[in-house]
Formats: C-alpha cells, sequence, structure tokens
C-alpha cells in the first residue's frame, strides 16, 4: 500500500479530486488570472461595485453631517456601527484560524480553503476598521487614539478598552496580513512564470520578491509559516476577546459579563466559517473549482459549524442562567425581560434562530453534503450572528437602569447604506482578489496530493486507477514556481 | 455670583445718543438693520461704540470703536448684575439679571424680592431668550408693509387731534391687566385727556375670577396672599398654585418650607388636590381627586357643608346656603369627611385655596372658609390689588366686542396681548377688529393681531424699558432696562404719554416720578411744588407743614431701589374684612349646580405652563421643555383618562374632534392616567399660525372651543374619533414607571419616622468595588450636590436655568422623538402604585427626580474614553474636555445614568436654525460667554457649572479668604423655586451641602455599582392621612 494513499481504515479519503495531475491545479487556479472574467464575475463585480459606491456616499454625507446621520441616540449610543465592526472582525476570524491553527494541527483539508479565508479575512478586517474609524464625532481628530507624542502631552487612556481593542485589531490585521502575503509569495511566482505580458511579469515579479523555488527559498518559506502561523494563532484568541472586553468590562447590563471572550471567540468562528462558506460556495459554482474544494472539504466545514452553534447555544444558555442566578434585578430584567420579551424580541429571534437551531441540520449528513442548504444555513447565520451583534449592543443600551432614559433605536437609511456599504466593499475587493491573485494556495493544495508523496510513482497510480493513462502531470509542473514541495522526486 | 452685592442701576443712555435714536428708529426696516442692532444696542449701552446704519448698501458698514473712555461698572470679562421685575400672571417676579458688556445672558430670582426670594420659574427663565428673538418686529407696519415711526406718529397726532373733538369717546384702549403703578398712573392722564375713551382689560389668563370672588366676600377687590410657609393642612381646589396660578414662585418657596425635613421629628405640611387634569400641584399632592373641573364647585359646597358640621362657623346665611346645594353625588365619601376632620381639627394651620378658572363664587366661599377656619392672618392675608379699575377680563372684552360690532369704535390701540388669538370664541374678535378704521397693535411680534390692525408697532420688551410692577403682596419693584430696544420698540408707558400728550414723554421720567410720589408718601409728604434752583423740592406734610425735601434725597432712594430691586416693601399685614356670608349666600344661590349626566364630557382649559397663552410660542427653551405631566416636546394634546380613552375607542396620538357650541377643533389625544373621567384637559397657548418659524403650526389651538361664558372649562362637550394616522408625538421620556427599581426612595411620614434611614435601607448593598486605586478626596475643596425629593415639585425652571447658563442647544422635535435631546438636567417623572396613598394604575402617584451627572468618584465614563476627554478634577469634578474628545460616545454608554448628551449634529447650522443659516446673531448674544459652546461631534453634560466654581475662587483668592459657603450657587440650584437642590464643599463638615448629606434620607442613586455619586438624593416622603386609605 502506497504512503500517498489515504488510509480508508481512517475514514481518509482524497484531498483532490482521483486523478487529477498537478498541472491541472496550475491550470485551474492560475487559468482564472489569465483568462477573460466569466460573466458572473462581471455582474458580482458590478453589483459590489454599486455597494461600494453606495458606502462611499454614506460615508461622505457622514462626513459633512455628523454622526447623526445614523439613528445612533441616547442612550443607544452604539447602534449598527459597532455591531457591524463587531460582526466584521468576528468574519475575519476564520481565515486565521483556517490557516494557523488548522496548520499548526495538520488539518491538511485546510489548503482548499486558507487563501480564500485568509483573504476574507483581511477584507473582513478593513471592513471592520472602517467603523471605528467613521463612527467617532470627530474623524478629523481620530489620530488622537494613537500614542503619538505632541506638544500637549497627552496620551492615550490604556485604561480604556477602546484602545485595547485599537492595538488588538491592529495587531490581528497587520500578522493576518503578513500571513497572506507570505502564503501568497510562490504562487505569485508562478503566476510572473506563467505571463503572457511584460505588465503582469513586471507586477507579479514585484510581488514576488524574487522567487525562484530553490531549496533555501522553500526552507525559508516553511518557517516563516510556520513562525507566522505561530503568533497567529494567540491572536485568534485574542483579537475577538479583546473587542469583546469594549463590552465585558462596562457597568451595563447585557454587557457586564465575564463570559464573554470565549463566547465572542465561539461565535466569531462560527460566523467567520459561514462567511467563508458563503463566499467559497459563489466561487466554487463561478470558477468551477470543484476539482479542488470537494464535498468533503464542505462537510468538514458544517461539521465545524455545528461545533460552534453549540459553544455560541452555550454561551447564549449560560447568560440567560447567570442573569437568573445572580438575582440581580437589572440582570434579570435585562435577560429574561427584555431580550425575549422587549422592543427588540424579534431581533433576539433572529439571533437564535439561525445561530442555535437552524446548525442541528447537520447532524444528518443528507444536510451536511447539500449545497444549497449550506447555501441558505451560512447565510442565516451571518444573519443571525449579525444580529447577535445587534442584540448584545443595541438591545442591552435601549434599555439600561434607569427606566426614565430608556428609549428606541431607529435606523435611518443612512445606517443600511453604511452597513450594505460595506458588504459592497468587502465583495468588490474580494472579487479583484479572485481576478487577480490564486484564490486558492497551489502549492498548498499540490503538497496534499499524492504527487507530493517521495514514494508517488505515476506507474502506481495508473495502476490503482485501472490503466487509464492520465496521471503523468508531474513532469508537467513548471520548474521554479508551483513546485511540490522539495524531495518530491 | 456674590452675596447679593448691591445690583447697579443702570445710566440712561437713550437720551444721550441722538445719533443711535436717529440711526436705529429711522432706518427702514431691513436684514440690515436687523444685523446691525446688536453693536448699536451695545453701543447705546456702554456709550462708547457708534454705529452708521447702512442704507440701501449690499453689505453693512460697521465701524468697531474702542472703549475712549472707559465707562463706569464695565468691566471687560466680568459680568454685571441688575436687579428687576418681570409681570408673571398676578404677581410681579424680582429677578437679578446678569450682563455681559451690556449683553444680559441670564435671569436670576432676586433673594431680597418677596415674590421670588432668589427663585425664578421656568418662563422667567426663558424670557431672556424672547428678548433676542431674532424674530422679534422691527419696524412700525402699516397695513402689513413697513413704515417708520415718523409715520407712525404723524397720523397718531393727527387722529388723536380728531378725537379732541368729542372727548375720544369713539376711542377704547384694550391692554392686559397691569400691575404698574405707573401705567395705571398715565391711564389716568389718558382719561384727562380722552375723558370718554374707555380702557378694557383681556388677558385669556386673567385673575378676574379671583378678584370677583374677593369682590363678593369682601365688597372690593383683593387679592389673597396664601402664606404656604404657615399653611400646614392645604386644600386646593383645582388651583395649579405651584405652576400656573399667580403668585407661583412665592408658593413653592413657601410651600417647600416644611417638606425639606432635616430629620424625622421635624412634622411636614400636607396637601389634597381636588383637580380634572394633572398638575404640578396635583403631582406633589399627598392625596389628589381627579375630579371633573365642573365638579369642583359642588364638592366645595358639600366641603362647606361638612365642616359646618364639624363645627366651622360660617355664618348663618351661607349654612342655610350651602346646606341647600351640597350634593355628594360621585365625590368619595373620605374625601368630604376626612378631609373636612383634618381642615377643620387644624384650625390656624388650614387653607383651602381656588384655582382661577374656578368661578368667583367658590372663591368668596374659601374666603369664608378660611375665615372660619381661622386661616385669614395665619395661613392667608389679603393684599390691595394694582390697578382698582380693572374689570372682569370676559365681560369687559365683551363690551369691547359688541362697541366694535355697533361701530362705535374708531380707533383703538391694543398694548400688547394678542386678542385675535386668545379672545373668547364666540365674540369672532378679530373680525370685528377688521372694521375698525384705525387700530394700533403694539407687540413684541407680528402676530395674528397685528395682521388685522390698520397699524402694528414694535413694542419694547420688558428688558428694554423703564417700569415698576406691584407685586401680589404689594411689594412695589422697579424694571429697569438691561439694554436699549434691540428693534427699536417703544414701551407701553411712552405710547400712553404719547397717546395722552403727558408731560412725561419717556418711561424713565414717568416711572421716577411714579417713584418719587411714592416715596414722599412714604414719608406722608404731599402737593410737592416744582424743585427750586438748588434742587429742593417744597412739600407738606398731613397737615400742612411746609417741608423742602432735597432732590439727592430722592436720587438715593431710588438708586437704592434700583440695586436692591425693591422700591417699597409690602405693606403691614392687613387684617381683612370678615367675609360677607350674605352676599356669597346670595352668590351660591343665583348657581345652578347637578351632577353632569353620563358621558357628558367637559374640556378644561388651562394656561400652558411653558406657553403661557402662546406668548412664549416661539421661545425654543420652552418648546423643547418636556411638559412636567406628560413629557411632551413641542406639542400640547387632549389629555384623556384612560378610561375615557377606553370608551371613546381611542388611544394616546389617535386625532379626536372636539366640538363645544358648535365649534370644534381637532386635536391629537395623549393618555394620562390621573386625568378626571369624561374631562378632556386642553393646554392653551399652542396651534399659533402667527407666532413665527419656531411656534407656527406646534401643538393644537383649542381658543377655537373657549366662550365668554366658558372660559375655564366648558361643559356638554362633544369627542368623536376621526380616524386619522395618528399623529407624531416626541417625548423626552417614554417610560414612566420606576420598574420596581430602587431608584426613587420614598415613605409616608409615618415610615419615615419609624424608619428614618428608609433611602439606605431599600437601597441594594454595594456589589462593586473599585476598578482602580483610590484617588485622595480628603484635601481641599470637594464639590457635592444634595437634591431633596421631597422638596422638588418637577416644575423644571432649573432645566432652563441650565440652559441658559451652559448654552445648551435646542435640537427640535424630531431629534428629541430620536432620543437626542441635549439637556444637561433633566427630571424624571415616575408615576407611582401605592395602596395605602390610595395610588393605583388609573390614578397613581408621581415622583420627580432631577438628574444632572452625579459626578462620581468612581466614575464608569472615564475608566472607557480612550483619549482622556473626561477625567477626574482634584475637587470631585468629572471634567469634559471638549476639545480632546474625538466622540466616541463610549462614555455615555457606560454611564448608569444616562446623564451625557452627545452633539450627534451641528444642532445650530443644521437642525433647528438651517433655514437662516446658523443660530441667528441676535441667540448668539444670549450666549454665557463664560461657557464653550460645543461643536457636533463631542460629548457634553452637567459640570456644576465650573464657571461659577472658577470665578467664585478667583475672587476668593484676590481677597485672601476662602470661598464661602453658598458663594457658588449653580444655575439649577439658584432658581429652585423649593431650594431642593443644594451645593457646595462636601469636605467641610459646617456647609449647607454637607449638612444636608447627613440628612437621614440620603441615597445616592445606583450607588451600589460602586460609581460613589457626589450629587445624593434626599428621599421623598409623603404625607398621607391615615382616615384616607
Amino acid at each position: 500500500m502506497a504512503y500517498w494513499e489515504p488510509i480508508t481504515a481512517l475514514d481518509e479519503r482524497p484531498l483532490v479530486q482521483p486523478g487529477s495531475t498537478l498541472k491541472d491545479i496550475t491550470n485551474d487556479i492560475a487559468g482564472v488570472t489569465e483568462t477573460k472574467a466569466p460573466r458572473g464575475w462581471w455582474i458580482g463585480f458590478l453589483i459590489a461595485l454599486t455597494f461600494a459606491g453606495i458606502f462611499t456616499v454614506c460615508v461622505g454625507y457622514l462626513f459633512y453631517r455628523g454622526v447623526g446621520v445614523w439613528g445612533n441616540t441616547s442612550p443607544v449610543y452604539w447602534a449598527w456601527d459597532i455591531t457591524n465592526f463587531v460582526w466584521w472582525v468576528g468574519i475575519g476570524h476564520a481565515g486565521t484560524l483556517i490557516s494557523a491553527i488548522l496548520f499548526i494541527f495538520r488539518q491538511r483539508w485546510r489548503t482548499a480553503i486558507n487563501r480564500f479565508a485568509e483573504a476574507m479575512t483581511i477584507f473582513a478586517v478593513i471592513c471592520a476598521l472602517i467603523f471605528p474609524g467613521i463612527h467617532v464625532g470627530r474623524v478629523w481628530v481620530v489620530y488622537y487614539m494613537f500614542p503619538v507624542p505632541n506638544q500637549m502631552s497627552l496620551w492615550p487612556n490604556f485604561k480604556s478598552p477602546l484602545i485595547w481593542d485599537l492595538f488588538a485589531v491592529g495587531t490581528y490585521f497587520t500578522v493576518s496580513l503578513l500571513f497572506w502575503y507570505v502564503g501568497l509569495i510562490p504562487d505569485l511566482a508562478t503566476l510572473r512564470d506563467r505571463s503572457q505580458t511584460p505588465m503582469r511579469q513586471r507586477v507579479y515579479g514585484f510581488f514576488a520578491l524574487g522567487w525562484r523555488g530553490s531549496n533555501r527559498h522553500w526552507r525559508n518559506y516553511e518557517r516563516a509559516y510556520l513562525i507566522l502561523a505561530a503568533i497567529s494563532t494567540p491572536l485568534v484568541l485574542s483579537v475577538h476577546s479583546v473587542v469583546s472586553m469594549d463590552f465585558a468590562t462596562s457597568v451595563i447590563p447585557g454587557w457586564h459579563t465575564t463570559i464573554f471572550p470565549p463566547y465572542f471567540v465561539a461565535g466569531a468562528v462560527f460566523s467567520g466559517f459561514a462567511m467563508v462558506q458563503t463566499v467559497l460556495l459563489i466561487a466554487r459554482s463561478v470558477f468551477k473549482l470543484n476539482r479542488v474544494v470537494l464535498m468533503r472539504h464542505l462537510e468538514l466545514m458544517n461539521k465545524f459549524l455545528l461545533l460552534t452553534s453549540l459553544l455560541v447555544g452555550y454561551a447564549y444558555a449560560m447568560e440567560f442562567f447567570m442573569a437568573w442566578y445572580s438575582g440581580n434585578q437589572y440582570e434579570m430584567a435585562h435577560f429574561l425581560h427584555n431580550r425575549p420579551t422587549g422592543p427588540y424580541w424579534w431581533a433576539w429571534l433572529w439571533m437564535v434562530i439561525p445561530n442555535c437551531l437552524v446548525p442541528h441540520l447537520y447532524w444528518f449528513k443528507r444536510f451536511r453534503t447539500s449545497i444549497p442548504v449550506m447555501f441558505v444555513v451560512s447565510i442565516l447565520i451571518n444573519i443571525g450572528m449579525w444580529f447577535e451583534r445587534f442584540v448584545i449592543i443595541v438591545s442591552s443600551l435601549n434599555r439600561d437602569f434607569l427606566p426614565s432614559s430608556w428609549g428606541l433605536f431607529r435606523p435611518t437609511i443612512i445606517d443600511v447604506g453604511t452597513f450594505t456599504g460595506t458588504i459592497g466593499v468587502f465583495f468588490t475587493l474580494f472579487l479583484l482578489f479572485m481576478r487577480w491573485l490564486p484564490m486558492v494556495s497551489m502549492t498548498e493544495v499540490k503538497g496534499t496530493m499524492p504527487q507530493a508523496d517521495p514514494h508517488y510513482h505515476p506507474k502506481d497510480a495508473l495502476a490503482r486507477a485501472g490503466g487509464h493513462d492520465q496521471a503523468h502531470g508531474l513532469g508537467d509542473a513548471p520548474v521554479a514556481g508551483g513546485l511540490v514541495p522539495e524531495g518530491a522526486e | 455670583m456674590s452675596k447679593r452685592a448691591p445690583y447697579t442701576s443702570l445710566p440712561v443712555h437713550v437720551d444721550e445718543q441722538p445719533e443711535f435714536a436717529k440711526g436705529h428708529v429711522e432706518t427702514p426696516p431691513s436684514d440690515e438693520a436687523l444685523m446691525l442692532g446688536r453693536r448699536g444696542l451695545m453701543g447705546a449701552m456702554a456709550a462708547t461704540f457708534a454705529l452708521v446704519g447702512a442704507e440701501g448698501c449690499r453689505r453693512p458698514l460697521e465701524r468697531v470703536v474702542p472703549y475712549g473712555k472707559m465707562p463706569e461698572d464695565v468691566i471687560p470679562g466680568i459680568p454685571s448684575h441688575y436687579a428687576t421685575v418681570l409681570q408673571r400672571r398676578g404677581d410681579a417676579l424680582g429677578l437679578i439679571v446678569e450682563s455681559h458688556e451690556g449683553r444680559p445672558t441670564k435671569i436670576e430670582g432676586n433673594e431680597g424680592h418677596p415674590s421670588s426670594f432668589g427663585g425664578a420659574d421656568l418662563v422667567a427663565q426663558a424670557s431672556i431668550l424672547e428678548l433676542y428673538d431674532p424674530e422679534r418686529s422691527t419696524s412700525p407696519r402699516k397695513g402689513g408693509a413697513p413704515a417708520t415711526w415718523a409715520d407712525f406718529d404723524r397720523e397718531l397726532s393727527a387722529r388723536l387731534a380728531a378725537y379732541d373733538k368729542d372727548q375720544g369717546v369713539r376711542l377704547r384702549l384694550l391692554m392686559p391687566p397691569t400691575l404698574s403703578p405707573t401705567v395705571v398712573r398715565m391711564r389716568g392722564a389718558l382719561a384727562q385727556r380722552f375723558p370718554k375713551a374707555r380702557v378694557h382689560t383681556w388677558s385669556a389668563v386673567a385673575d378676574s375670577n379671583v378678584r370677583e370672588g374677593a369682590r363678593l366676600a369682601f365688597g372690593k377687590p383683593m387679592v389673597p396672599v396664601n402664606l404656604f410657609d404657615r399653611a400646614r393642612f392645604i386644600l386646593s381646589l383645582d388651583s395649579d398654585f405651584l405652576q400656573t396660578e399667580s403668585g407661583a414662585v412665592r408658593a413653592a418657596k413657601g410651600f417647600a418650607m416644611s417638606r425639606r425635613l432635616r430629620s424625622a421629628r421635624e412634622s411636614m405640611n400636607r396637601l389634597y388636590v381636588v383637580e380634572p387634569a394633572r398638575t404640578l400641584t396635583g403631582n406633589m399632592a399627598d392625596h389628589r381627586l381627579r375630579l371633573a373641573a365642573g365638579d369642583v364647585e359642588r364638592y366645595a359646597y358639600a366641603l362647606a357643608a361638612e365642616l359646618i358640621k364639624q363645627g366651622v362657623n360660617l355664618g348663618p346665611e351661607l349654612t342655610a346656603s350651602v346646606s341647600r346645594h351640597a350634593g355628594a353625588d360621585g365625590i368619595p365619601a373620605r374625601w368630604l369627611g376626612a378631609v373636612a376632620r383634618d381642615l377643620s381639627g387644624n384650625r390656624g394651620r388650614a387653607l383651602v385655596v381656588v384655582g382661577a378658572r374656578q368661578p368667583a363664587v367658590v372663591h368668596a366661599l374659601a374666603h369664608a372658609i378660611n375665615a372660619g377656619l381661622g386661616a385669614v392672618g395665619a395661613a392667608v392675608t389679603y393684599a390691595p390689588v394694582a390697578d382698582p379699575d380693572e374689570l372682569d377680563a370676559a365681560v369687559d372684552i365683551k363690551a369691547l366686542a359688541d362697541a366694535m360690532a355697533a361701530n362705535q369704535v374708531d380707533g383703538l390701540v391694543i398694548l400688547g396681548g394678542n386678542p385675535v388669538l386668545d379672545a373668547p370664541a364666540d365674540l369672532a374678535f378679530g373680525d370685528k377688529l377688521a372694521r375698525v378704521p384705525f387700530s394700533v397693535h403694539a407687540s413684541l411680534f407680528v402676530d395674528e393681531t397685528s395682521d388685522k390692525c390698520s397699524w402694528h408697532v414694535p413694542r419694547a420688551h420688558e428688558f428694554e424699558c423703564w417700569g415698576d410692577l406691584q407685586g401680589l403682596d404689594g411689594t412695589i419693584a422697579v424694571q429697569q432696562p438691561l439694554i436699549a430696544p434691540l428693534y427699536a420698540g417703544r414701551d407701553d408707558i411712552t405710547l400712553l404719554a404719547q397717546l395722552a400728550s403727558s408731560p412725561e414723554k419717556t418711561d424713565h421720567e414717568a416711572v421716577r416720578n411714579t417713584a418719587n410720589g411714592l416715596l414722599l408718601a412714604t414719608r406722608q409728604l404731599f402737593a410737592c411744588g416744582v424743585p427750586d434752583a438748588v434742587g429742593k423740592l417744597p412739600c407738606r406734610d398731613a397737615s400742612g407743614n411746609a417741608i423742602p425735601v432735597h432732590l439727592y434725597d430722592l436720587d438715593r432712594e431710588w438708586n437704592r431701589a434700583l440695586s436692591a430691586g425693591v422700591l417699597q416693601r409690602a405693606p403691614a399685614r392687613q387684617a381683612s374684612a370678615a367675609a360677607a356670608g350674605a352676599a356669597i349666600a346670595a352668590g351660591i344661590d343665583g348657581r345652578k349646580v347637578a351632577p353632569r349626566g353620563a358621558g357628558n364630557f367637559e374640556a378644561t382649559f388651562a394656561p400652558c405652563p411653558k406657553m403661557v397663552d402662546g406668548r412664549y410660542a416661539n421661545n425654543t427653551w420652552l418648546q423643547e421643555m418636556p411638559d412636567p405631566s406628560t413629557k411632551l416636546v413641542w406639542d400640547n394634546a387632549a389629555i384623556l383618562s384612560p378610561a375615557s380613552a377606553r370608551e371613546l375607542g381611542v388611544d394616546s396620538k389617535d386625532f379626536v374632534t372636539i366640538t363645544a357650541g358648535g365649534r370644534s377643533v381637532t386635536a391629537a389625544v395623549w393618555v394620562v392616567p390621573g386625568q378626571a373621567d369624561h374631562s378632556v384637559g386642553l393646554t392653551l397657548g399652542w396651534g399659533r399660525t402667527r407666532a413665527g418659524r419656531i411656534g407656527n403650526g406646534k401643538g393644537f389651538d383649542f381658543y377655537p372651543l373657549r366662550t365668554t361664558d366658558a372660559l375655564g372649562f366648558a361643559s356638554g362637550v362633544t369627542l368623536s374619533k376621526t380616524g386619522d394616522a395618528p399623529y407624531f408625538f416626541a417625548q423626552t421620556q417614554e417610560n414612566d414607571s420606576t420598574e420596581g427599581r430602587p431608584i426613587a426612595h420614598e415613605a409616608t411620614l409615618a415610615e419615615y419616622q419609624k424608619s428614618p434611614n428608609f433611602s439606605e435601607l431599600d437601597a441594594p448593598p454595594l456589589r462593586a468595588l473599585p476598578l482602580w486605586e483610590q484617588a485622595d478626596y480628603s484635601k481641599g475643596h470637594q464639590w457635592g450636590m444634595s437634591i431633596d425629593l421631597n422638596a422638588c415639585t418637577g416644575c423644571s425652571a432649573c432645566v432652563i436655568a441650565c440652559m441658559s447658563e451652559n448654552n445648551v442647544p435646542v435640537v427640535g422635535k424630531r431629534e428629541v422623538w430620536r432620543g437626542r435631546e441635549m439637556h444637561w438636567l433633566r427630571i424624571d417623572r415616575y408615576y407611582v402604585e401605592r395602596a395605602d396613598i390610595g395610588a393605583t394604575a388609573e390614578e397613581p402617584a408621581v415622583v420627580y427626580e432631577p438628574l444632572a451627572c452625579v459626578h462620581c468618584e468612581e466614575a464608569p465614563c472615564e475608566n472607557v474614553c480612550p483619549v482622556n476627554a473626561t477625567v477626574h478634577g482634584s475637587e470631585g469634578l468629572n471634567e469634559m474636555v471638549y476639545n480632546r474628545c474625538i466622540g466616541t460616545r463610549y462614555c455615555a454608554n457606560n454611564c448608569p445614568y444616562k446623564v451625557r448628551r452627545f452633539n450627534y449634529l451641528n444642532w445650530h447650522n443644521d437642525v433647528v436654525w438651517k433655514e437662516t443659516g446658523g443660530l441667528p446673531e441676535t441667540l448668539a448674544m444670549q450666549q454665557n460667554p463664560n461657557v464653550t459652546v460645543r461643536f457636533r461631534g463631542v460629548m457634553e453634560k452637567c459640570t456644576y457649572c465650573v464657571q461659577r466654581i472658577q470665578s467664585a475662587k478667583i475672587k476668593a483668592k484676590r481677597e485672601y479668604r476662602q470661598v464661602r459657603d453658598g458663594e457658588i450657587r449653580t444655575a439649577c440650584q439658584q432658581t429652585c423655586p423649593s431650594d431642593a437642590i443644594v451645593f457646595g464643599d462636601v469636605n467641610d463638615p459646617n456647609t449647607a451641602v454637607s449638612r444636608a448629606v447627613r440628612i437621614d434620607r440620603r441615597f445616592g442613586l445606583l450607588a451600589e455599582l460602586g460609581t460613589r455619586p457626589r450629587t445624593t438624593y434626599l428621599g421623598k416622603v409623603r404625607n398621607p392621612n391615615p382616615e384616607m386609605a
């Protein structure tokens, strides 16, 4: 029995469609960036660009008039702005989780989706970072947040969780960007080598940093990648923990909760996976990536969604339990009355049903492996997780301690425009990414193929494949970039 | 802010500034003139600026001239304070006005004036904004077209010359009731010139019934002066004496005296209120009976009968008459028996007060009851009226309307008021007025009445002219101008002098002469001749001896009167004539009272606590001031009880058509628990059409329902649902209940005596320890505040005082609906249901809780600000650094009190004053130069009036002394008519605030969160009658 074969006794299955050659992989993935964009891409891009335009207009108006163009009010001083921020940061979690943690745990199935997820992280964190930037009353002095030495001898208040937040998200963004970029280098070199025009050659060549695929390059690359993965791993846990402290360190019932850090991390992973799945399913059908993104990957993701859904559901239940168990009047009024029966009861249902009930479909293999089901479920989870943040932020604030100051938040058209606008920004960036960069890591996918095994021999494969001579792709692989790991032959 | 040093008197500059007068009076009215006004008038004030009007220029020409000669009393940066007086219904409220370089900015009560004792009400506080209203009339108008004063003067003198021929038989004058001795005197001068001309009096909120009631009881009009500081058992019959009735400030001062309990050993007063619609007074009541206004008279008779049964002697005629009319249908038995026992058992300490809208006979009966209860001299005294010739307003305006209808009026001069808006609807005053060939309306605004008159002339504001006013108790004070007329207005006295062609040409001269007369009269000197060359006035005393008086003596007295704010104290307490039982009995016998049939609705008309009769409709502060009972802003509503609303099938915001006597009005409903069933509460002064940009179309105008015979309330009213889409209301507080939370502690007096520290016992235990190392608060000044919930009446004067002092912006109705009002200080109003005081869901009791930043020592807002924009000062203030704030709003989220306010938009430029391109220049003149005007995007909140703290500290430092207790008074504390707010240094055990925070009723709001608030509260104590339970 060959080493490169999946061990069926362990329920292992091929991670790439059997019979694929290395060339197939390169052509499939690099080809997307080299051929004319399919009609689906153009349609999607124009829609996304429209929303990005709406976003620009809304933000311009926001800057011109002030935060009052949104529906934020007293006592709901934060509303969709921070809801969107937390939602986007949460989405940005899957990338690093898939890339770093699963990498360290040698979950090789991640290779089909990690590039995607990393790109998604970058773009989601960009969308997230927009909100703290634009939601302040005086955007023109937002730099007061940074510890910039100045003649006023004023310094940020390091007691404030917002400062922790700034550093946490900023660090996360920087490391994620580096991680993503380092992972891209060999693939960029492949694109450079396949370039048909001098322009592509120059641009890809610049970003490929002179990659030649030498042994030393590979050694450094692998080491750097591992180190970055190790740096990223704690960040996955820390960033959303810190974001949750914006709420957890406050005094407001519904925010003042010690369960928030793990609860937020679980929620973030949950929403991140859902978003990866949404995007992945679209890309898979538009760019025909069936060879690389197998049902097995999708099913594994669904199992992960089920797990995180249970974690999130546990956190929800524990909040209610603790409110009751504490005997605290304000906590009880909030969790037992205001959330399920207050003015935002419908938002609470939007949070509970998609996040806690719908994923239970995935106990059944039939649903786990149905593309339409998982597409709908992933969208529902995205919505549900947005409402989770809405419930935490708005419904906690709208009724706090003194009933005299209770009040409702009512969104404005600018709120809607800004939020949907960031979705437009996200997809604009994402579609550009899919068009111009290898959306699946060719290098890493090839590493999971039988051809990557030092003991692999096409003849064996041939024999096992029943005599059809199709698995001879090794020799067709480009020389420099996208090569199988060292010693493949 | 020091201990009321003598207030400066203003030099008279207007006469000395002919250029000014010319430049302003004769400038053709235009926007340029309006814009130029400020500098020019400041110039007049300081007598050093000069200005030339810009005729026909595209851009105004301005000359800024520096102080060539330093004017006396004006030190740049140091405000001066002037004493003046303001008419508030039937009382004259003594005020101190703060002025910055000739620019009045802030109103405060005058501690030396007995109607104020330092307090002021919300309307007085807001009147400073009226002064600067950019939409005030700027020039005379003839037939709606701009004209000049010269045109007016020419036409007037021609007309008057014609009237001289027939002694003015076709000339009429209409003015609101006056309290001014000079106006009364000038009217006499007018009568000399035109003996046959008639003067009519009208105001929609006149005290005619009070006056006529006294006339019925005593044979002559008198003003009852209720001594609430002495009365311990008070029954109010439909009287809102704490807010809208005459003398509300003095009433609140007295009433609160026995409410500020310093220990459980002290006694407190007990207030019974019988009223149809919730008022401030009803909300303060220990027992409140919701009763239709039309049934109050029956209640009064039944109570009188019950009192007679308890042995109160009302005289034989009244005893007989009352027993004939007493019927107790629909009145709970305990409201007769127990109340009567309580009143009759506390003779000399019991008092019955009657609201101005109740018929005169009820007032007369109350005088008799008070006499029977031994209250006269003990709990009520009687003062002479200011204007003995005043008639019943309804009769008087009807007489004028009839004369106009009969074409007997050729010339009508209306001094102030707005009769086209507020005259009884059945008179169709506007139509009749339009027929008068020569009609003149002098008013601040070009309003509904101005439109119907052939001439409109701008009237000077009370803060722009000289005058004198007699207070409720007879105290006479001088009204001195704070600024030369901003818009070339003329005051009533000058206009009257002009009509009478009096030798006294100016308001100053006339008022001075009146004052001299009064001063000489107090010395028993009469018949003074013309002063001689050395300034000696030959006078004679009562026995005819010649006594020369030096004019400088009079000058000294006058200056003293100006600086103290009081010209002549009230006469010694009057021993009142006994009430004439027979006359009252005859009055009662002439009345028909019967229980209303089932389903028969009545409508009650009340002056709005904010708009009064509509005159303040264009005032943004008052528009945005939440109604003390409904918390509605920018609107009034038809108030219905829950049961009546159910019966009509309507709910809050639904429209109803209210029909009374064939006239109908469509208005939106607001359901208020505690409103009497089958009684719709209507507040006047809303729904204006010619108020100005701010006031037009706000709320609903109920004047069309109000007729001559039903000025107070109308019965036989029908209401029907219209089915229109619900109206859009905005409230500042949308939740009425405390939700059972321990946030406004209260107890009955018995509970308080049993458990003096009930507030702390009811509060949850502290459950959070400080997050950070605690600061040392043991050194230096440590500012703190104590608010007595038992004294607070919820009148909201403090809210306006805070807006005025701290340049708090107004945001408009829609933004309030969103929840973005900017009030630094708000008054939370909670409905309380308590079985032991008879407060149920249908008629809950009320507790008011004023709330501004409580300046937590462990402030949740400070920890979370990322940029250190809100930090703690060494004196315990939670300080807001506006130019450091970037507006993350995290502090406001984390504030458990939600007292922080965020500038979501540029309120002035983009919201309220968008059409004028920003805050009008005149309104900007009102702003306090010592307080930063905040830009959009920053957070703001109560600062404990840090500017006042700083100026007092600077002053103390310059005088090498410590800041004295009471030297620093926050704006809210200063104006509070019930002295519920105490501020000072809590580090010094001898200060008033330290004594207050040691009172056993003390509690810290939400202190269980570990915030350690610097503002603490004293729990409310109710004093129910055990018999009423």
